[in-house]
């Protein structure tokens, strides 16, 4: 209540902060907005980074962490710590996409997948990627002084319905109004297309931690209309990671049922060696106590199988498009992994023609997002801006006999709708159970299953009178949604929708409760938080390096590093970060002297090729 | 009721001049795609949805001589895409048989996995649709120009007769991708 009594009600033409594009990625996520007219990234990692990996750490105190402080927790809480969930999203349990190589622990008995983490309940990938977008807002927000609400998230262009639900979701808890779900090389396309004022047809080939998109485009006047789109949503520089992974948990003889602790030391080694192998022509890299050598060669024969994949996605696209590699005006490329030199080479040939890098590829599909967060929250546009995309995938129903019928072709123009009218075939029948699928296979059980419904309260009429019409419309994020109408008496019908891979509303609605109880969520508690693990971190350290290395200490300088540690044990009991961060930085600063002697040590061995006992 | 023509302002025809119409299609999308009125009420946003996934599928259905002969036939009374439509039952006995042997050649050339003989033979449809779809825009042509009086009726049967057989074809044709695509994985 206001002061003169009455009650204050929410404006919603209250200009709402700063509106930002992100770019949600399988291994980095990035936030950028449109400040004076220029699409820029915003800092939000430490040393201010751009680049947020996308990694949560869960502790055991119900503390979490994100970014590169939680990726330096993997190899210690494997389990704890969750890499790559965008994999995740959208998925049961089951998928192969699921069970590739990695170190979770999944709790079991569920439809969604749910990871085992320390601290408490199982948490699901839309909630640790709410944990991603929570992050990325409140470090914009820093970066601005101003609130964050509203955002532009892109999503692999091939993700299917129920992997977009999810990322909708995700951006909900975090607490996001998301202004539109944007088709990560339709992004890519609009920073380009406006940046180098471009006319003509496109090939968007994005391929980024854990997904794989392509799409054609044709720019004509500010309007970027795609014509066609494929891709895989599980495949991507991850897949190189594993590749490398799985030769050398071979070496070491533990590739049946690796310990989730050695995976993640074997799998962050070989994403360092892949990223290596781009400048180097081999390079040698330690993981399981022994030194492994991969030649640029070899990892190149290796990862063939999978760049090939995405060449037949690719001539399906073009095929669908109506266009051929000669008739496109060039081809430009996102994503980390299309910086692997394999890959360039192979899209060059796969095109006849360089592509075009220019854009830092990292950067590109946030900075189209900003773009088109900035355009959407304008209120009077006088720009001729306009993004025409389409369905990845067809959507159908099932019909008798197990097979699908398609309402919706893959490529449609969204937003889109269709209908099919269904008739009775008993007798006074009032309901009627529907299955809606996507995908493109003739068969039910190849497609992916998006919801079922019973179609209920239908008049009861003689069997094939009552006609219950069933409609499709797909909104411009590409997201579905059914209702269904009774023809001869217009009644509507009421529809129970069952996700069958995502969070129904309700559970949605607890996380939001939940994470609003859970949050006295203020900044203050997790920098707290934040500090407590990093402190931990640091303590666990210096007691591993003071019990192995004890000799090396000075007169008078374990009394000291001692005070250091006991008055970081004591803070991380209190609730004060920044006094706790003095504490760990005197400490750092106190065992120095004894640290640096550690390390001169190790590398005279190294350099005399003998160890100590060898004397 | 209203038709994809008039959502161009078009009068109802077989022939489209479709470069004009994707110049038009672009025009109208800016005015009416709902990513222009985001800031907009709800009930403007709701219009702007509505008008923009109408003009999407009027587009859809016009700038494809196929869809649109289809559509032209829908006007008409014959909805060939319907399952239940009754128009497929009426398709004469000449093509029963030409869809048997078709059939045959075909599960043949996939049980030798012989996807040469499968391509040539989608080359031979290939013509066959192109052939049909002629036919079947002659009928529409003269339908939707003249007033066709009494051959109204016959030039509906023609016209449905040789789009039941372009509806074959077609899938025919995707038979063959399938099966291509699947020798190539």
């Amino acid at each position: 209540m206001s002061k003169n009594g009455y009650l204050q009600i929410h404006d919603p033409l209250k200009p709402k902060g700063q509106a930002v594009g992100i770019d949600l990625g399988t291994t980095n996520s990035l936030v950028a907005a449109v400040v004076q007219d220029t699409p820029r990234c915003v800092p939000v990692d430490e040393g201010d980074a751009l680049l947020l990996p996308s990694v949560v750490h869960y502790a055991k105190d119900g503390g979490v962490v994100v970014g590169a402080r939680a990726r330096a927790l993997a190899s210690e809480h494997p389990t704890d710590t969750i890499a790559s969930v965008k994999r995740f999203m959208g998925r049961s349990p089951d998928d192969a996409e699921t069970r590739k190589l990695g170190h979770y622990l999944f709790a079991p008995g569920a439809k969604v997948v749910r990871f085992d983490v320390a601290g408490g309940t199982p948490v699901t990938p839309i909630e640790v990627s709410g944990e991603v977008l929570r992050a990325l807002k409140r470090r914009a927000e820093a970066h601005f002084s101003t609130k964050v609400e509203q955002a532009v998230i892109t999503v692999p262009a091939y993700f299917d319905d129920a992997q977009r639900q999810a990322t909708k979701d995700a951006g909900r808890l975090a607490g996001l109004e998301v202004l539109r779900l944007l088709n990560e090389p339709t992004a890519a396309a609009l920073a380009y297309g406006l940046d180098k004022g471009s006319q003509g047809t496109f090939a968007v080939y994005d391929l980024g931690g854990g997904t794989f998109d392509i799409s054609i485009l044709k720019l004509v006047d500010g309007v970027f209309e795609v014509k066609s789109t494929g891709g895989d949503s599980a495949l991507g520089g991850d897949d190189f990671d594993r590749a490398i992974a799985q030769r050398v948990l071979e070496t070491l003889g533990a590739s049946e049922a690796p310990a989730p602790a050695l995976v993640a030391e074997v799998l962050a080694a070989s994403r360092k060696a892949k990223e290596a192998l781009t400048d180097a022509s081999s390079v040698e890299f330690t993981a399981g106590g022994q030194t492994h050598a991969v030649k640029r060669e070899d990892f190149d024969a290796w990862i063939q199988p999978f760049v090939q994949k995405t060449g037949t996605v690719c001539r399906r696209a073009m095929k669908d498009a109506g266009v051929t590699a000669g008739e496109l005006d060039g081809v430009i490329l996102v994503g980390g992994a299309t910086r692997v030199p394999a890959v360039r080479r192979y899209v060059a040939e796969l095109f006849g023609r360089e592509p075009l890098g220019d854009i830092n590829p990292d950067q590109v599909v946030a900075l189209g997002a900003a773009v088109l967060a900035n355009l959407l929250t304008t209120a009077d546009r006088q720009d001729d801006v306009l993004l025409l995309d389409v369905i990845p995938l067809s959507l159908g129903l099932e019909t008798m006999g197990g097979i699908v019928e398609k309402l919706i072709q893959r490529n449609s123009t969204i937003p889109t709708t269709a209908g099919q009218v269904f008739t009775t075939f008993k007798d006074g029948q009032t309901g009627l159970d529907v299955h809606v699928l996507q995908g493109e296979r003739e068969l039910v059980e190849d497609n992916r299953s998006l919801a079922r419904f019973t179609l209920s309260g239908i008049p009861p009429l003689a069997a094939g009178l009552a006609r219950v019409e069933v409609r499709f419309q797909v909104d411009a994020d590409g997201i579905l949604s059914v209702s269904a109408q009774e023809q001869s008496t217009g009644v509507s019908q009421s529809i129970t929708v069952k996700p069958s891979h995502g969070l129904t509303d309700e559970e949605i609605e607890q996380m939001l409760l939940d994470s609003i109880d859970y949050a006295e969520d203020d900044i203050q508690a997790r920098q707290v938080r934040e500090q407590r693990v990093d402190a931990e971190r640091v303590l666990a350290e210096a007691d591993r390096q003071l019990g192995e290395h004890g000799a090396l200490l000075q007169d008078g300088e374990r009394a000291v590093i001692d005070a250091a540690i006991a008055r970081v044990r004591e803070l991380m009991k209190g609730e004060d970060h920044l006094k706790l961060k003095e504490a760990v930085h005197a400490l750092d600063e106190a065992s120095r002297p004894f640290i640096e002697r550690v390390m001169n040590q190790a590398i005279t061995q190294v350099v005399a090729g003998h160890s100590v006992e060898d004397y | 009721m209203r038709t994809h023509f008039d959502v161009f302002g078009l009068k109802r025809a077989y022939d489209v001049d479709v470069p004009a119409l994707e110049k038009q299609y672009r025009e109208l999308s800016l005015q009416l795609h709902p990513d222009r009125v985001a800031q907009a009420s709800a009930r403007e946003r709701l219009q702007a949805l509505e008008g923009t996934t109408a003009l999407n599928e009027a587009f859809k259905t016009l700038k494809d001589p196929v869809r649109r002969a289809f559509y032209l036939l829908k006007l008409h009374g014959i909805d060939l895409d319907r399952e239940d439509a009754g128009a497929q039952k009426d398709m004469p006995l000449a093509f029963l048989e030409e869809v048997m042997d078709l059939r045959e050649a075909l599960d043949t050339a996939m049980a030798k996995k012989d996807l040469g003989r499968a391509r040539a033979m989608a080359d031979d449809v290939e013509a066959r649709k192109k052939a049909a779809l002629t036919q079947a825009a002659e009928s529409l042509r003269t339908l939707e120009a003249d007033a066709p009086g009494d051959d109204g009726q016959e030039l509906v049967r023609k016209a449905s007769h040789a789009l039941g057989r372009v509806r074959y074809f077609t899938r025919f044709l995707e038979q063959v991708d399938a099966f291509e695509e699947e020798i190539q994985a």
